[in-house]
């Protein structure tokens, strides 16, 4: 402990240095009026906890450590990103807009930059005025081109337009952040902190870290809804504030973070949803014998099939299903179908083709759950049921629709087979990814103990729409031609294999049949295309080691020594730090708030993070500086009259650090 | 030289008389009587008829044809003899390459020179260059269908045929592009309009027209088509062909292999087109709800393609570049002296206040309609009693994000209702929204659909989205009426558009015009923001999910059995298909097959999979050399790797495609 509280007091100064850094770096601007209005209500939210105290109390010291780091590594990052924000700003002032520019290139990064910014100063800096409404003007004007007159009164109105754009994209950004109380198997809770760009896999890849699981691609989140006694699982892609601020503020609704076969079934073992059908025909016995002994290279070619192609495969899957009635206890037996487009059910009297097929349910509106003891509850025939409901309906409700099957298996397949037609590629690429994330585990176990990996900033949430339903069309084409290189690649690789086959085979139809095994035609062709299949390369020579872009570990480096104009930028996720990293104070004195409070022991302008160190060196355990416990008493002077969460933040903080001392 | 003489005029030497008929076949053609011996090389005699015929000419084209065999005599080093040539050969010395009369995916005829005397693969791979379609392969040619007898005689319009016989293409390389077209386009107007006729979608097909044609009402009708397809490895004399016929040109194999819309553009307009007669003719039958998906992608390609935005939107993000853009003008306006202003009017989201009627559907109420003020701010609705309570509680509020907006439109009724189904914890609620006029309906629908999409009138799109509920709305005015009788030029406008040209005609009988315009609309509300390429991929892939897709069907009997059945053909795997009901009976996928081999004399395709399982059938509705193609081509195209990009591998086609066949 002593030494976190040294690492504390580092942090704290240095976190200052930064602090000051940035309100210097807002002075510069000509700051509006402060924007009274919108407090953000949201920020008070958590999941899991009847109020944000408890949620706070709840948090351990760790987790409180983590969430700290998490938000001193939102500044820096802020302030990294203004920094970056700036130059580009000024070099879009030139005429021909480079196309070259690094991965932050681009207003997207800019604007969004901007905005972190203002979002955590506002939490942090209780006693400044809240920050502008628009972050915009947090961007110092550089000296515009010259303009003619004449141009600008065309121009005005496109112009306008733009900025409107430019506006309504930045309030699109806006951050929010969850506590979530995470249920574990050992009937043990995690809190931790969300924020509202992660996706599933990094609250996923976050978990990873605290529990030190073994990271395989089973792990999932998992969400329960107690009262209507359904559960589901969390997809990887999935927004997680999104999808748990659709619950109530009284709910029961759990979040539980355990491992479950069922998430990437369809990858492990294609052939049970795609060849099923046609084994139970052949007989039970026969089917079933055939799908176990698939091998690995059919495996990976049925796979490739399905999910590489130019449009995805949905697994033929129909059959008699019980569909509760609306408002109704009773079951009624129907014949349904499972298409790219939804779910279908063929009419009374009716037969199975297409054209007289009626639609059942289309899936964008609705996510799938399996229901958990239907039997008793609705009087299901059996247990095996799933449910289809839009997700924002939290009560019983005559749209909810409950299916039931006649046993596991076809729930399992009917369950995946939805899942595929609603999220499509997306979900053989988070299978992807999950492989590669578990295979960097294993090899980092080995190394060492993992470091956390840093969220990814959620970029690609932008392109999940309301529902976490991916635009198929838009996305796919280049998720092809990604594919497409990748399997160029791989297939290069192969080529001379092929070339070894080809000038033997006399008559390509008629294959030599010398060999033992001989080569089948298929798997002639497929030496050059098939074999390579995609998924389990990603362990393999290429996934094996290189991390994915945003794992990469690198470890904390010191803070840079901070200068006025060019700032090397801060290590890509502060949060990176060492598990038992110690958060600093809060940084809601610095800058002006210093009129009230005396500054902490570092002077503002912290130019090396070394000199402001507090003399107690040799000391374990100093004493909390004194305003630490002045601090959080006052809930901020500022315009906010609610209840602030950074100084509640701070109590919980103040508590624990009095309980152990 | 052949014919040496003596003196008194007898051949010394072993020659003999060779008669070569000049031109096509033609019995009535002219023709040259060479002296040759057995030892005469091909070449030589190619020589001496071009002296025989005494004109000038470029006579590189020509080769000569050997009747009887139907063969080329291609290889001018060869002898005579080794063709095995005697004095009562018939030989014509025609041209390699003659016209023939394509039709194209998109149904639009074009006439340009084909090889004849290169197998199909060959001349096929050629024609699609001459397009600018990449990967051949998957393309094949058809006979055309014989005409029935005509029952109306010349009812049909002479139609537009477009001509590429003159166009030359310079050999192996790839046609650069000029004036965003391949360059050997850019000669003249007309073939100028060509390109524009291969790489932009055609307008929907009048109503009536799509009545009349012919669509496969059972199995057995799919099966027709596939006896036509011609036969890859040989030439297209070879196959009967001749000048000027008309053949189909289709894609054959259903694996598209790298489609891309920035080198694709005739690829994917006639892919789409090939995809949207299918799905219109009821080739490939799908569910209402697809349709009517399908019908609004329609729509929107014809309404792009129809105002010329064929140009994709250049640069990576253009929402990157607009911010950009803005950035630049917002630090510009803050030089500005009205800063304050500008950024108080553009921070402002634009609300929608109106007086509207609502409805709310309960349980036990007779209650209608009633007028309330409501404010749409945001994605959020309020109504209020009246204007005056607007500061205060409203009665309800309702946030649309996620909900589903449903149009219920009747403009010859002036009906414009917006039926919202919202979400909420304790389930959905229903309400319904009732505007006066087009103008005021359009813009709460605009804003309802941003807001269930998490979106609010401030977004770019909001604009536009009003125009389109209009122009769809003007398209239900002028097409409500309408039975499909108009008869419509290519250039009809896309706000005169006939619902029914959009989807197939079992809709038509099932649905009023007026019925099927709000479905079509509804579905258009997800698709209106694509590009055209966008669209037109998004078309074919929900064409390529649908269950049906992509099999051929062939009319086999399997051995050991004593009925006719239906085999499938799809780029994966073989269907055995009861021919009465259409039930799949069987599947075997290509994955574990280990070989196959034809019998051409009894006509029977033998199958060897893993496991030992062991298929025969004979092939009654189309030859087996059809069913031993496809199946070989499709191993074929399994094989395909984007390394090896442009080149093919002809030889392995052929191998894998061809075979004996007793003559």
């Amino acid at each position: 402990m002593g030494e976190s509280n040294e690492d504390i007091d580092q942090m704290f100064s240095n976190l200052l240095g930064e602090m000051d850094l940035l309100t210097q770096s807002l002075g510069v601007d000509t700051l509006p009026p402060p924007d009274p209005k919108p407090p953000r209500a949201e920020f008070n939210y958590s999941v899991g906890f009847k109020d944000l105290n408890e949620s706070l109390n709840a948090l351990e010291d760790q987790d409180l450590d983590a969430l700290m780091a998490d938000l001193v590594a939102d500044i820096s990052e802020a302030e990294q990103r203004t920094i970056q924000a700036q130059k580009e700003s000024s070099q879009n002032q030139r005429p021909p807009a480079s196309l070259e520019m690094p991965d932050f290139s681009g207003a997207g990064a800019l604007g969004y930059g901007a905005n972190v910014a203002a979002v955590s100063v506002s939490h942090y800096e209780n006693d400044l005025p809240p920050p502008p409404a628009d972050p915009m003007v947090d961007l110092p004007p550089p000296p515009p081109p010259p303009k003619p007159l004449s141009q600008e009164e065309e121009a005005a109105q496109a112009k306008a337009d733009k900025i409107k754009l430019a506006l309504e994209k930045l309030k699109e950004a806006k951050v929010k952040k969850l506590v979530v109380k995470v249920h574990m198997n050992d009937n043990s809770t995690k809190s931790l902190m969300v924020d509202e760009r992660q996706l599933t896999r990094d609250v996923l890849d976050n978990l990873f870290e605290k529990t030190h699981c073994d990271c395989n691609v089973d792990w999932c989140l998992y969400e329960i809804y107690t009262e209507l006694q359904i559960e589901r699982i969390f997809e990887d892609h999935e927004n997680v504030v999104e999808v748990l601020s659709d619950w109530t503020r009284d709910t029961e609704n759990k979040v539980l973070f355990l491992e479950k076969e069922e998430k990437y079934a369809v990858f492990k073992n294609p052939q049970n949803f795609y060849l099923d059908n046609k084994g139970k025909k052949d007989g039970k016995k026969d089917g079933k014998e055939t799908n176990e002994k698939m091998n690995a290279k059919n495996k990976e070619s049925l796979l490739e099939e399905s999910f590489c192609g130019s449009s995805i495969i949905v697994p033929e899957l129909e059959g008699a299903l019980y569909l509760k009635e609306d408002g109704k206890k009773s079951w009624k037996r129907r014949y349904f179908l499972l298409r790219a487009s939804g779910i279908y059910y063929v009419p009374k009297g009716k037969t199975k083709t297409s054209r007289d097929l009626a639609c059942f349910i289309q899936f964008k509106n609705v996510n799938i759950y399996y229901g958990i003891q239907c039997k008793m509850r609705y009087k299901a025939p059996t247990d095996y049921c799933f449910v289809l409901k839009h997700p924002q309906i939290q009560k019983e409700s005559q749209y909810i629709k409950y299916l039931c099957c006649d046993d596991a298996r076809t729930l399992n397949q009917w369950v995946m087979g939805i899942r595929i037609a609603k999220y499509g590629k997306t979900l053989f690429d988070n299978y992807q990814r999950a492989v590669e994330r578990a295979g960097l585990a294993s090899r980092w176990t080995n190394l060492g103990p993992a470091s956390a990996a840093p969220p990814s900033t959620g970029l690609k949430a932008g392109t999940t729409q309301a529902n976490g339903q991916i635009p198929q069309a838009v996305h796919s084409v280049s998720a092809v031609l990604e594919e497409a290189q990748r399997h160029a690649e791989t297939a290069k690789d192969k080529k001379p294999a092929f070339g070894n086959h080809d000038p033997g085979a006399p008559r390509a139809h008629q294959l030599p049949k010398s060999s033992l095994p001989p080569p089948p035609p298929v798997r002639r062709s497929s030496d050059v295309c098939g074999s390579p299949a995609t998924v389990p390369r990603a362990k393999g020579p290429r996934g094996g080691f290189p991390a994915p872009p945003d794992d990469s570990l690198p470890p904390p480096p010191p803070p840079p020594p901070l200068e006025d104009d060019e700032l090397p930028p801060p290590p890509p996720d502060f949060n990176d730090g060492p598990p038992d990293f110690v958060p600093p104070p809060p940084p809601s004195f610095a800058g002006e708030a210093g009129s009230q409070l005396p500054p902490p022991p570092p002077p503002p302008p912290a130019p090396a993070p070394e000199a402001p160190k507090p003399p107690p060196v040799g000391v374990k355990r100093p004493p909390a500086p004194p305003k630490r416990k002045e601090n959080p008493g006052p809930p901020g002077g500022g315009g906010s009259g609610e209840q602030d969460f950074m100084s509640d933040l701070m109590k919980a903080l103040q508590k624990k650090r009095g309980n152990m001392s | 030289m052949a014919g040496m003489k003596t003196a008194t005029g007898d051949y010394i030497d072993s020659s003999w008389e060779l008669r070569v008929f000049v031109g096509e076949e033609d019995p009535e053609a002219e023709s040259v009587t060479l002296r040759v011996t057995g030892e005469s090389h091909i070449g030589g005699v190619l020589l001496k008829i071009v002296e025989e015929i005494k004109r000038k000419q470029d006579w590189s084209d020509h080769a000569i044809w050997w009747e009887q065999k139907k063969q080329w005599l291609l290889q001018t080093h060869w002898t005579l003899d080794k063709y095995g040539i005697l004095a009562d050969a018939r030989l014509f010395f025609g041209p390699q390459h003659r016209p023939i009369i394509l039709r194209l995916p998109n149904r639009r005829a074009l006439r340009l020179r084909a090889s004849f005397s290169q197998p199909l693969f060959q001349a096929v791979a050629a024609i699609c260059r001459l397009l600018s379609i990449r990967h051949p392969e998957e393309l094949s040619l058809l006979r055309a269908p014989e005409k029935k007898e005509k029952k109306k005689k010349d009812k049909e319009p002479e139609e537009e045929l477009y001509d590429l016989t003159k166009v030359v293409l310079a050999g192996g390389v790839a046609p650069a592009l000029f004036r965003g077209m391949p360059a050997h386009f850019s000669d003249s107007a007309q073939t100028e309009a060509c390109y524009h006729m291969l790489s932009r979608p055609q307008p929907p097909p009048d109503p009536a027209l799509l009545q009349r044609l012919p669509r496969p009402s059972s199995l057995l009708d799919k099966t027709q088509l596939h006896s036509r397809w011609l036969d890859s490895s040989r030439c297209l004399m070879q196959q009967g062909i001749t000048a000027g016929d008309m053949l189909w040109l289709r894609f054959k194999y259903y694996s598209f292999f790298d489609l891309d819309p920035k080198t694709d553009p005739v690829r994917l307009t006639q892919l789409y087109e090939q995809a949207r007669w299918d799905v219109l003719l009821e080739e490939t039958d799908c569910t209402e709800e697809e349709m009517m998906v399908f019908a609004a992608l329609q729509y929107h390609i014809n309404k792009l393609s129809q105002s010329g935005e064929v140009g994709e939107p250049t640069g990576t993000d253009p929402g990157l570049d607009d911010l950009d853009a803005a950035l630049n003008n917002l630090e510009v306006k803050l030089e500005g002296s009205a800063a304050t202003d500008v950024l108080d009017n553009l921070t402002t989201i634009p609300e929608l206040k109106d007086y509207l009627r609502i409805f709310r559907p309960r349980k036990l109420t007779l209650k209608g309609y009633r007028q309330h003020w409501v404010v749409f701010k945001e994605t959020t609705l309020s109504y209020y009693k009246s204007q005056d309570e607007a500061p205060g509680d409203p009665i309800q509020q309702l946030n649309l994000k996620g909900c589903e907006v449903v149009p219920d439109v009747n403009v010859s009724g002036q009906k414009f209702c917006i039926k919202l189904l919202v979400p909420s914890p304790e389930g959905m609620s229903e309400v319904y929204l009732r505007c006066q006029d087009e103008k005021q309906y359009a813009h709460w629908m605009a804003g309802c659909r941003l807001a269930s999409k998490g979106r609010t009138m401030a977004d770019s799109s909001y604009p536009s989205e009003v125009q389109a509920i209009l122009a769809f709305l003007s398209l239900q005015r002028t097409g409500g009426g309408g039975s499909g009788g108009h008869p419509q030029g290519p250039d009809a406008a896309a706000e005169g558009l006939n619902p029914y040209g959009l989807v197939a005609p079992r809709f038509q009988r099932k649905f009023k015009a007026k019925q099927l315009t709000p479905r079509i609309l509804e579905a258009h509300q997800n698709v209106a923001q694509l590009s055209l390429s966008e669209a037109q991929l998004r078309f074919i892939q929900a064409w390529q999910s649908l269950p049906d897709f992509g099999i051929s069907y062939i009319v086999v009997r399997f051995k050991g059995s004593r009925k006719d059945e239906i085999l499938g053909i799809a780029n994966n795997r073989l269907i055995r298909i009861d021919l009465a009901v259409g039930d799949v009976v069987k599947t075997w996928r290509f994955s574990n097959m280990r070989q196959w081999n034809v019998n051409w004399d009894i006509r029977q395709v033998a199958i060897e999979f893993d496991e030992h399982i062991n298929v025969a059938f004979s092939c009654v509705s189309a030859s087996c050399r059809i069913v031993h193609e496809y199946i070989g081509g499709y191993i074929f195209l399994s094989t395909r790797e984007r390394a090896r990009g442009e080149e093919l591998d002809e030889d392995l086609f052929l191998q894998l495609t061809g075979g004996h066949e007793a003559f």
